[in-house]
C-alpha cells in the first residue's frame, strides 16, 4: 500500500541533507515533492526537474508564425486586389504580422506548457496529501511502499527534520 | 478592349469659374454645405479650384488650378486601408467603395493631394433639392469616405451602350460631369492607352506636367501650362 | 521598523500585504463614485457620437486624426510600464523591482485594454470594426494585410494577451495563500483563479521557468507594439510623419511614460495603502533616476528628429515645423519640452531635491508632457499638408474631452478594483528562501 512520509524542515540545507540520505537509497525525483510558501533553489543534482519549456516555446512560435504567413500569403492571393502599385504579397509588409505571431505562438505554448509541466491542469498524484506549510519553513513528501517507512522517517529525522508524519492516500 | 482613364487640364485656359465644381455637386449628389462648415473643413467638393496669387495689387497674377482625385497608379492611399475599401480596378480608377468603408481615415490622411472627403453626418439637402439626385449614383450615409470617381458611372454607361452597338468606344465619348460643364474647353477625358486619343497627345505636349510629380505617385491628371 | 522590507517577518508582511482586499473606506469609495461618474460621463458622449456621426468631434478636413488617436498612442504608451519594470530588470536580476513589479503589470493590462479602445472608438463606422479581422464571411472578404492599421491589430492582441499571462502567472501562488484564509465566496473566487496550487518544487520550477520566458518575450513584444504604432504614422507620406526615427522614438517615449505612470500609482498607494515598509525611498529613488535618464534619452531624440528637419528645410516640412514650433501649436510644444525635460532635469537631477513629493510631481509632469507631445506629433502634420490650399485646423470639442476624461477615470477604476482584489505587493517573491551554502 502506498503511503507518503511528509517532513517538515526550517530551512534548505537540511531538507537537501535528507533527500540526499533518502536518494542514497535509489529512491527516484518521481516519488518526492517539496512544498514551499515561496520558491526553493537547491544546489545543482540534490533534486532536478529537466524542462523541454523553451524547446516548446521556441517550436510553437515557430510554427504558428509559419502558420500565419502561409494565411496572409492564401488570403492575399485569394482575393487579387491591387492596392498602390504594391505586390500581391511581399515578405517585407507582412513581416510584422509575422513577428508578432511567432512571439504569440511561443506566448501561448509557453503557458500551455508551464500548466502542463506543472501538473496543474493534469492534477497528478490527485490524492496525495498536500501538507499545511509554515511560512519559512520546508515540508519533504516522500511517497513509498509502507514498509520503507521507517527508514525514511528516519533519514529525515538523522537531517534535521523538526516533525515527521505519515500519512495514507486522501 | 481595357481602357486606362486619364484628364488633361489646360490651366492657361482655366478662369476660375467653378462650374466643374457645381456640375460636380449635381452630378454626384454631393451634400451642399453653409460657410461655418467650410471653416470647419466639413465641405465635400470632389473637385475644388484653388487659387494661387502671384504679386502685390495692382499687378496681380492669378494661377486657377482645379484639384481632384488623381487616381495615382501608385496611390499611397490604396495600401493603407485595412478593409480594402479603396483599391486599384483594372482600368487604373482608384475605386472607394462605400460599403465597405470603416471610417479608420487612413486613406485621407495618406493622400498627399488632401482630395479626400468624409461623410461627418448623414447628408441632408434642404428640400426640394432630393429631388434632384442623380439615379445612377450612390447616396452615401454618415461614416464613410468617398472622392472623385471619374464619374464612372457614367464610363459605365458609355462602355454599355457601346458594348450593346457593338462597336468601340470613340474617344471623347465618355465625358466626366466637371469636363462637360467646362465653358472654356480647358478639361480633356479619355484613355491614356490609346496614343491617339486626346488626352494622351495632350500629356505628351511639352506643357503637360503632374502635381507633386516627385512622391512617385504616378498621377494620371495632367496640367497643362505655359513655362514662366 | 526595519529598513529593508526583507528583513520584516513572514506574518507581518502577509498582513500588511493582505489587509487592503478587505473593507472599504470611504476615500475609496468617494474615488470609486468620482471615476463612475466620469466614466459615465464618457459612455454617454460615445453613445452620442454613434447615434449622430463623427461630425460631433472637432475633426474636420484636413486634420482627420485628433484626440482619439492621440489618446490611442498615450495610452499604449503607459502599457510600456509593466515591460520596463518586470520584463528587464527580472532579466537583470534587481533585487528592487520586487514589490513594484505586480503593480507595474498590473498597469500595463489596463492602460492596454483602455488604449485598444480607441482603435474602435475613433472609427467613423465603429460598429463595424470586426470587419478587420480576419475571418471567413460570406463576401469572400479577407483584409487588408498590407495596412499598418492590421499590424496594429495583431501587435496589440499579442501584446494584450502576454501581458494578461505575465500578470496571473505570479498571482498563482498567491490566490492559493488567499484561498486559505477568507470568506467563503471569496474562497471559491480564489481557489479556482490558482487552479489547485499546492506549491510543490516542481510547480515553482517550473512557474520560474516560465517567467523567464515570458520576460523575453514580452519585452521583444512591447518593444515591437509601439514601433508598430509608431509605424502608423511614419508609413504615410505626410511632411514630418515619414521620418525612420519614429519607431525607436515612439518606444523610449512609451518607457519613459510608462515609468512617468508608475512612479505616480506607486506614490499612490503607499500613501493610501500605508505601505511605507515595501515601497521605500530607495524604490523612488532607483525608479526617479531612471526617469532622468528616459528624459535625456527623450530630449536626444526629439532634438535629432527636429534638428535635421530645420537643417534640410524641406519647405512642406518645415511648414510644419513652423507651425509645431512657432506658430499655433507652439504653446503646445513648448510646454511639452518644459514638462518632459526642463522640470524633470532639475527635481530629478539634483540630489537634494529627489523626493518622494517631487519624484511623484516630476512624474506626474512627464504624463501630460507626454500626453502633448503625441498630440504635437498628430495635429500638426495633419493641419499642414502637402496642398497648402488644404491647410486647416483642430478644435476638440465636448465629446472628445470627454471620453478622454474617461478612460482615465477608467484607470482609476480598474485599478482599484484590482488593489481590493488581489495583493499589489507579490508575496511569495519578497522572501524567497536562502540560497544553500556555495
Amino acid at each position: 500500500m502506498t503511503v507518503y512520509v511528509i517532513g517538515e524542515f526550517r530551512d534548505t540545507a537540511s531538507a537537501a541533507q535528507a533527500i540526499r540520505l533518502i536518494r542514497d537509497h535509489a529512491v527516484s525525483g518521481a516519488d518526492l515533492d517539496v512544498f514551499s510558501e515561496e520558491p526553493v533553489e537547491f544546489r545543482r543534482g540534490v533534486l532536478d526537474r529537466p524542462s523541454r519549456m523553451s524547446l516548446a516555446s521556441v517550436l510553437g512560435g515557430i510554427s504558428f508564425g509559419l502558420l500565419s504567413s502561409a494565411f496572409i500569403y492564401f488570403a492575399q492571393h485569394n482575393y487579387r486586389l491591387v492596392t498602390g502599385g504594391m505586390p500581391v504579397f511581399s515578405f517585407w509588409a507582412t513581416g510584422v504580422i509575422t513577428f508578432e505571431m511567432t512571439m504569440l505562438g511561443a506566448i501561448v505554448a509557453t503557458f500551455a506548457w508551464f500548466l502542463w509541466e506543472s501538473g496543474l491542469i493534469r492534477k497528478r498524484d490527485r490524492r496525495a496529501p498536500v501538507p499545511e506549510v509554515e511560512p519559512g519553513s520546508l515540508c519533504l513528501r516522500m511517497r513509498c511502499a509502507e514498509d520503507e517507512a521507517a527508514w525514511a522517517s528516519d533519514a529525515m529525522r538523522r537531517a534535521g527534520a523538526i516533525g515527521v508524519q505519515r500519512r495514507g492516500e486522501s | 478592349m481595357e481602357h486606362r482613364w486619364g484628364m488633361a487640364i489646360d490651366l492657361d485656359r482655366c478662369t476660375g469659374c467653378e462650374a466643374c465644381v457645381v456640375a460636380c455637386h449635381a452630378e454626384n449628389n454631393l451634400p451642399v454645405s453653409n460657410p461655418e462648415q467650410a471653416a470647419e473643413g466639413r465641405t465635400a467638393h470632389w473637385i475644388r479650384v484653388d487659387r494661387y496669387y502671384q504679386g502685390e495689387f495692382p499687378d496681380v497674377k492669378v494661377k486657377y488650378m482645379p484639384v481632384l482625385c488623381q487616381q495615382c497608379d501608385n496611390a499611397p492611399c490604396e495600401p493603407v486601408c485595412p478593409v480594402y475599401a479603396t483599391y486599384h480596378n483594372p482600368e487604373g480608377l482608384n475605386v472607394q467603395v462605400y460599403n465597405r468603408c470603416v471610417g479608420t481615415f487612413y486613406c485621407a490622411n495618406n493622400c498627399p493631394y488632401t482630395v479626400r472627403y468624409f461623410n461627418w453626418f448623414a447628408p441632408e439637402w434642404p428640400e426640394p433639392l432630393e429631388l434632384q439626385h442623380n439615379p445612377d449614383v450612390a447616396v452615401r450615409m454618415g461614416g464613410v469616405m468617398e472622392k472623385c470617381t471619374f464619374c464612372i458611372q457614367r464610363i459605365k454607361r458609355a462602355k454599355e451602350d457601346a458594348a450593346q452597338e457593338k462597336r468601340p468606344l470613340a474617344d471623347g465619348e465618355v465625358q466626366p460631369a466637371c469636363v462637360q460643364s467646362c465653358p472654356a474647353e480647358a478639361m480633356v477625358f479619355g484613355d491614356l492607352d490609346d496614343p491617339q486619343s486626346k488626352v494622351s497627345r495632350l500629356a505628351a505636349n511639352g506643357r503637360a506636367t503632374r502635381l507633386l510629380e516627385e512622391l512617385g505617385t504616378k498621377p494620371k491628371v495632367f496640367y497643362l501650362e505655359r513655362a514662366k | 521598523m526595519a529598513s529593508t522590507p526583507e528583513l520584516l517577518p513572514y506574518q507581518r508582511i502577509r498582513e500588511d500585504l493582505f489587509r487592503p482586499l478587505s473593507g472599504i473606506s470611504r476615500a475609496y469609495a468617494l474615488t470609486t463614485a468620482v471615476a463612475f461618474v466620469v466614466g459615465a460621463a464618457g459612455l454617454i458622449a460615445w453613445g452620442y457620437q454613434l447615434r449622430r456621426g463623427m461630425g460631433v468631434t472637432g475633426l474636420g478636413r484636413p486634420v482627420f486624426w485628433g484626440f482619439y488617436i492621440v489618446d490611442f498612442v498615450f495610452w499604449i504608451g503607459i502599457s510600456h510600464a509593466g515591460t520596463l519594470i518586470s520584463a528587464i530588470l527580472r532579466l537583470t536580476n534587481a533585487a528592487w523591482r520586487k514589490p513594484v513589479t505586480r503593480a507595474a503589470e498590473a498597469i500595463t493590462v489596463f492602460a492596454l485594454m483602455i488604449g485598444g479602445m480607441f482603435p474602435i472608438i475613433h472609427l467613423g463606422r465603429a460598429w463595424l470594426f470586426y470587419w478587420l479581422l480576419p475571418y471567413p464571411n460570406s463576401r469572400l472578404l479577407w483584409p487588408n494585410f498590407r495596412s499598418p492599421l492590421l499590424w496594429d491589430l495583431t501587435a496589440i492582441v499579442t501584446y494584450m494577451t502576454g501581458s494578461v499571462i505575465y500578470l496571473y502567472l505570479p498571482l498563482i501562488p498567491d490566490m492559493a495563500q488567499l484561498a486559505e484564509h477568507n470568506t467563503p465566496w471569496r474562497r471559491k473566487f480564489y481557489r479556482a483563479l490558482s487552479l489547485g496550487w499546492t506549491g510543490s518544487d516542481r510547480q515553482w520550477h517550473a512557474l520560474e521557468r516560465a517567467m523567464k520566458l515570458m520576460a523575453c518575450l514580452i519585452l521583444a513584444v512591447a518593444v515591437s507594439v509601439h514601433t508598430v504604432v509608431a509605424w502608423d504614422f511614419a508609413m504615410a507620406l505626410a511632411p514630418m510623419w515619414h521620418s525612420t526615427i519614429f519607431g525607436p522614438y515612439f518606444v523610449a517615449g512609451a518607457i519613459f511614460s510608462g515609468i512617468a505612470a508608475l512612479i505616480l500609482v506607486m506614490a499612490a498607494l503607499r500613501k493610501v495603502l500605508r505601505l511605507e515598509s515595501y515601497l521605500t525611498r530607495r524604490h523612488f529613488d532607483n525608479l526617479a533616476r531612471l526617469l532622468l535618464l528616459m528624459s535625456l534619452l527623450w530630449l536626444y531624440f526629439t532634438v535629432s528628429e527636429n534638428l535635421t528637419v530645420w537643417y534640410g528645410n524641406d519647405p512642406k516640412e518645415m511648414a510644419v515645423f513652423g507651425a509645431r514650433t512657432r506658430a499655433h501649436y507652439a504653446p503646445y510644444f513648448w510646454t511639452m519640452v518644459v514638462l518632459n525635460f526642463v522640470i524633470p532635469f532639475v527635481v530629478l537631477g539634483i540630489r537634494r531635491l529627489r523626493t518622494i513629493a517631487n519624484t511623484a510631481i516630476a512624474a506626474g509632469c512627464v504624463v501630460v508632457g507626454m500626453w502633448l507631445e503625441r498630440f504635437v506629433i498628430v495635429v500638426p502634420t495633419l493641419a499642414n499638408p502637402r496642398l497648402a490650399s488644404a491647410s486647416g485646423s483642430y478644435a476638440p470639442t465636448w465629446v472628445e474631452g470627454a471620453i478622454t476624461a474617461a478612460t482615465f477615470a477608467a484607470m482609476v477604476m480598474l485599478y482599484m478594483i484590482f488593489s481590493k482584489l488581489f495583493p499589489i505587493i507579490a508575496v511569495w517573491e519578497f522572501k524567497p528562501h536562502e540560497q544553500e551554502d556555495e
